[in-house]
C-alpha cells in the first residue's frame, strides 16, 4: 500500500508532476472525458434546464433529508429491504463484518463503491479472514497491484497496458500481452469463478428513490448486476444523501450524469432494485441489506454553502476539467475523492487538521462550477473553507506553516486598500527595492530568506511592478492636457 | 442488543440532520442561490413524436451505435428464421452457441423448439449455479427506447435475470409496438405498475470497459454480443 495522505499534499503533487507517464496519460483521459461530455450535453437543447431542474430537487431533498429518508425506508422496508445505520466508517464496516459472520461467509464479490472505499471497508473485511474481490475491471487492477483508485470513472488510469500485463503475468499467471482485449478475457474468466463461488456481493447505490423504495445502479461492465444478482445476499451501502423523491426525477438524473462521467447518453446498464424478489424460486438473492452511511454527511447540511456537497452525484466531470487534477492526478489529493469534489468534500468528512492543503489545491478558476450537472459552486466551497482554516480551525491549524503569514497579510492588504496614502507608501518601497529580485524582466524563483516572497515565486512567475504607477500616468497625462 | 444499538444510531443520524437543518435557518434566509423545487418533476416528454416506423429504425440506429445487432422481421416465422441465422453463425466461431438457455415464457420456448440447429444442452431458467454452463441466453425485452437503442428488462414478467446476463451471448426478442420513444415514457410505464417490478435492468449495447489505457473493449463481465430482433407482428 502506498501511505499517501491528505496532509502531504504539497510533496505528493511535485511527485505526480515528476512523473511523465502519469501525465501523459492524465493528458489522454481528461482531454478525452472532456469532449465526449461537451459533445453529449451539445447533444441536448436542455442540457441548462437539466441541470438547474436537477439542483432544485437536490436542494429539496437535502433541506428535508429527515422526511424523504423516512419515505424511502419505509418503502423500500415495506418491499422486504433491511436497514442498518451507520454513524461512521467504522460503525459501516462492523455492520457489514456482523452480516456477514452470521451468513458464515468466506467469501465477498465488490462492486465499485466510492462510499465503501471511503470506509476502508476492504481492510476491515480482511482482518476479519473474509476474502473480497473487486470486479469493476479497473478496481480489480489496483487490487491486485495494492495501490489505490486515481480517477473516480477510470480507477486505474495511472496504469498502462504494460504495467498491467506484467501484473497479471506476475498474479494470474498468463503469458506475457500487450493486447488489451486479451487482458480484459483473462479478468472475465478469473472472476467469473469468483462470482460463482460468493456467498455476498456488496454495491454501492447512485439513486434512492423515496416514493417507491427503488435502489438504482449505474454501469458499464455487467459486474455490478452480477454482483447484486448471484451470491445469496445483496448488500448495499449507501451515503444518506443519495435520496431523490420521485421514480420521475430519475429521467433527468439519467440523463445527467452519464452524460458527465464519460459522455454515454446511457450507461450499458441500470438496475432498478425494489426490495427483495416475489417468490423462493425467482432468480436473485434472498436478503437484501441496507446499510446507510453518514460519516460526517449529516454536518454539512448545518450551512447552505457546504450542504451543496452533498449534491454530488459522483460523475467525475469536474476531476477532468481541473487544471490542477490534469496535471496532478488522484493520488496527490492522498484520499478516496480527488480533484476539486475531493478538494472540498474530504476537508468535511475527515476535518480540517489533516487535510488543510486541499482547499488550496486550486487556482479558483471555475472550471469545476461550469460542468458540474448539479451545478455545485467549489470555488465559492474552497473559498469558504479557506476562510474557516484561516478564522475558524483549532490553534494547531490556524498557527500551521503559512496561515498565520496568510492571515497577516490579508490583514495588511485590507489596511492599505482603505488608505490611499498607505497603498502608495508600499508600492514606493517594493519598486525601490524589488531591483534585488528582478531578473530578464520577471521576478522568479527568489531564495528562501526572502520569506513569503520565496515560497510564492517557487511555483510561478511574479511581474514586477511597472517603474510608473498607473495613478502617477493618470496624474502627468492630466497635467498634459 | 445489537438492534438496540442500531436504533440508536438511525435516531442519532436523524437527530444530526434535523439540528443541522434547524442550524442553517437563518443562513438560508440570506442564500440568494437557494434553488427550490417547485413542484413534482414531469417525465420530459419527447419534442417530436415519432411514429412505429420510424422509432423502429430508430432504435436499430441507436443500437447499433453502441456495437449491438439489430434485425428487424415481419411475422413469427420470420422471428424463428431470424434466430436459426443468428446461433447457425455463431456456431462456426469460437462462441460456439450449442449451449442454449431461454428464460421462462413459454412462447420463447417454443420458438426455440423450431430453430432448426444442433444443440448439446437446453435449459428453460437456469440456476445461479448452473447459469454458467451456457453459450447464449434468450429472453424477451418487455420495452425498448428508441432514442438510445435501450431495451427493458423487467424480471417480473419472466425470468430473465440470469438469461440475460450470464452467457457471452444475449438473443432479446422485441415487439415493435413496446418501443417508446424516450427514456421518460419508458420510466413513465415502469412507474404505472401497481407496484414496481423487484428488479427492472436497462441494457444498452454488450457490455463494455475501457479501464485499460482507456482503450474500449467490448464484454468484459456481460455479454459480448447483444443481438435483438425487432418483430413488426404484421401477419396480425
Ligand atoms: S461535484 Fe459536480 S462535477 Fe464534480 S463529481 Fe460531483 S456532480 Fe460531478
Amino acid at each position: 500500500m502506498n501511505h499517501v495522505t491528505s496532509e502531504t499534499f504539497d510533496e505528493n503533487a511535485k511527485a505526480a508532476l515528476a512523473d511523465s507517464q502519469l501525465r501523459g496519460a492524465l493528458r489522454n483521459a481528461t482531454s478525452l472525458f472532456g469532449k465526449r461530455r461537451l459533445a453529449a450535453a451539445q447533444g441536448l437543447t436542455n442540457w441548462e434546464d437539466l441541470r438547474t431542474q436537477a439542483r432544485a430537487i437536490k436542494d429539496d431533498v437535502l433541506l428535508h433529508l429527515d422526511q424523504y429518508l423516512e419515505n424511502f425506508v419505509s418503502q423500500a422496508e415495506a418491499r422486504g429491504a433491511k436497514f442498518h445505520w451507520a454513524r461512521d466508517g467504522a460503525e459501516a464496516n462492523a455492520i457489514i463484518c456482523r452480516l456477514a459472520a452470521e451468513r458464515n461467509a468466506r467469501s465477498i464479490v465488490k462492486s465499485k463503491s466510492m462510499t465503501t472505499e471511503e470506509t476502508h471497508l476492504n481492510v476491515a473485511l480482511e482482518a476479519a479472514g473474509i476474502q473480497v474481490i473487486e470486479t469493476d475491471l479497473g478496481e480489480y487492477i489496483i487490487q491486485l497491484a495494492e495501490e489505490t483508485p486515481s480517477h473516480i470513472i477510470v480507477p486505474a488510469i495511472h496504469k498502462t497496458k504494460r504495467q498491467i500485463a506484467e501484473l497479471f503475468t506476475q498474479e494470474l499467471g498468463i503469458p506475457p500481452t500487450d493486447d488489451v482485449a486479451k487482458l480484459t478475457s483473462t479478468a472475465r474468466a478469473t472472476l467469473r469463478d469468483r462470482f460463482a463461488a460468493a456467498d455476498i456481493g456488496i454495491s454501492g447505490v447512485n439513486f434512492g428513490v423515496a416514493e417507491t423504495g427503488t435502489i438504482v445502479i449505474l454501469e458499464n461492465e455487467g459486474n455490478i448486476r452480477l454482483t447484486t444478482s448471484l451470491p445469496r445476499f445483496h448488500i448495499a451501502v449507501m451515503g444518506i444523501e443519495k435520496v431523490v423523491p420521485r421514480f420521475a426525477d430519475l429521467d433527468i438524473f439519467l440523463k445527467l450524469l452519464p452524460r458527465s462521467g464519460t459522455g454515454q447518453r446511457l450507461t450499458t446498464y441500470q438496475s432498478f432494485i425494489t426490495g427483495t424478489k416475489q417468490n423462493a424460486f425467482d432468480d436473485g438473492p434472498e436478503e437484501l441489506h441496507v446499510v446507510m452511511l453518514d460519516n460526517g454527511r449529516s454536518r454539512m447540511l448545518a450551512h447552505p454553502v457546504t450542504r451543496q456537497s452533498l449534491a454530488c452525484i459522483r460523475c467525475g466531470a469536474c476531476l477532468n476539467a481541473c487544471p490542477v487534477y490534469q496535471q496532478i492526478g488522484g493520488h496527490a489529493y492522498g484520499s478516496v475523492y480527488p480533484g476539486p469534489i475531493g478538494a472540498v468534500i474530504t476537508p468535511q468528512l475527515m476535518g480540517l487538521e489533516k487535510t488543510q492543503q486541499l482547499p488550496y489545491a486550486s487556482s479558483l478558476c471555475g472550471a469545476c462550477r461550469e460542468v458540474c450537472p448539479v451545478k455545485i459552486d467549489i470555488p465559492r466551497l474552497l473559498l469558504h473553507l479557506r476562510g474557516e482554516i484561516t478564522e475558524k480551525s483549532s490553534p494547531e491549524v490556524q498557527q500551521a506553516k503559512g496561515r498565520t503569514m496568510e492571515r497577516f497579510a490579508f490583514k495588511m492588504w485590507r489596511l492599505m486598500m482603505l488608505r490611499p496614502w498607505a497603498y502608495n507608501l508600499s508600492a514606493r518601497v517594493g519598486r525601490l527595492f524589488q531591483g534585488l529580485v528582478v531578473k530578464d524582466g520577471k521576478i522568479g524563483r527568489v531564495k528562501s530568506f526572502v520569506g513569503p516572497l520565496a515560497a510564492w515565486t517557487s511555483g510561478r512567475d511574479l511581474r514586477p511592478l511597472d517603474q510608473k504607477s498607473f495613478r502617477d500616468k493618470w496624474a502627468s497625462d492630466q497635467g498634459k492636457s | 442488543m445489537e438492534e438496540r444499538s442500531n436504533r440508536n444510531s438511525r435516531e442519532a443520524i436523524f437527530e444530526s440532520i434535523r439540528g443541522a437543518l434547524a442550524a442553517s435557518k437563518v443562513l438560508d434566509a440570506k442564500e440568494s442561490e437557494l434553488h427550490h423545487a417547485a413542484e413534482a418533476a414531469a417525465y420530459l416528454q419527447p419534442g417530436i413524436k415519432h411514429d412505429v416506423a420510424s422509432l423502429v429504425e430508430l432504435f436499430k440506429e441507436n443500437l447499433e451505435a453502441v456495437d449491438g445487432h439489430c434485425i428487424i422481421v415481419e411475422t413469427r416465422s420470420d422471428v424463428v428464421q431470424a434466430l436459426y441465422e443468428i446461433i447457425n453463425k455463431l456456431q462456426g466461431t469460437y462462441l460456439k452457441a450449442k449451449r442454449i438457455a431461454v428464460s421462462d415464457s413459454s412462447e420463447i420456448e417454443r420458438l426455440v423448439n423450431l430453430v432448426d440447429v444442433d444443440v448439446d444442452t437446453f435449459a428453460v431458467a437456469p440456476t445461479a449455479s448452473e447459469v454458467f454452463n451456457f453459450d447464449v441466453g434468450i429472453t424477451y425485452a418487455q420495452a425498448g427506447i428508441a432514442e438510445t437503442g435501450t431495451l427493458v428488462l423487467d424480471s417480473s414478467r419472466e425470468r430473465n435475470r440470469l438469461v440475460s446476463l450470464v452467457p457471452p451471448v444475449h438473443i432479446a426478442i422485441l415487439n415493435a409496438s413496446s418501443i417508446v420513444q424516450t427514456l421518460g415514457e419508458a420510466l413513465a410505464t415502469l412507474r404505472q405498475a401497481e407496484e414496481v417490478s423487484p428488479i427492472i435492468t436497462l441494457v444498452t449495447g454488450p457490455s463494455r470497459t475501457a479501464d485499460i489505457e482507456l482503450t474500449l473493449a467490448i464484454g468484459v463481465h456481460g455479454p459480448q454480443e447483444l443481438y435483438v430482433i425487432v418483430n413488426k407482428n404484421l401477419e396480425e
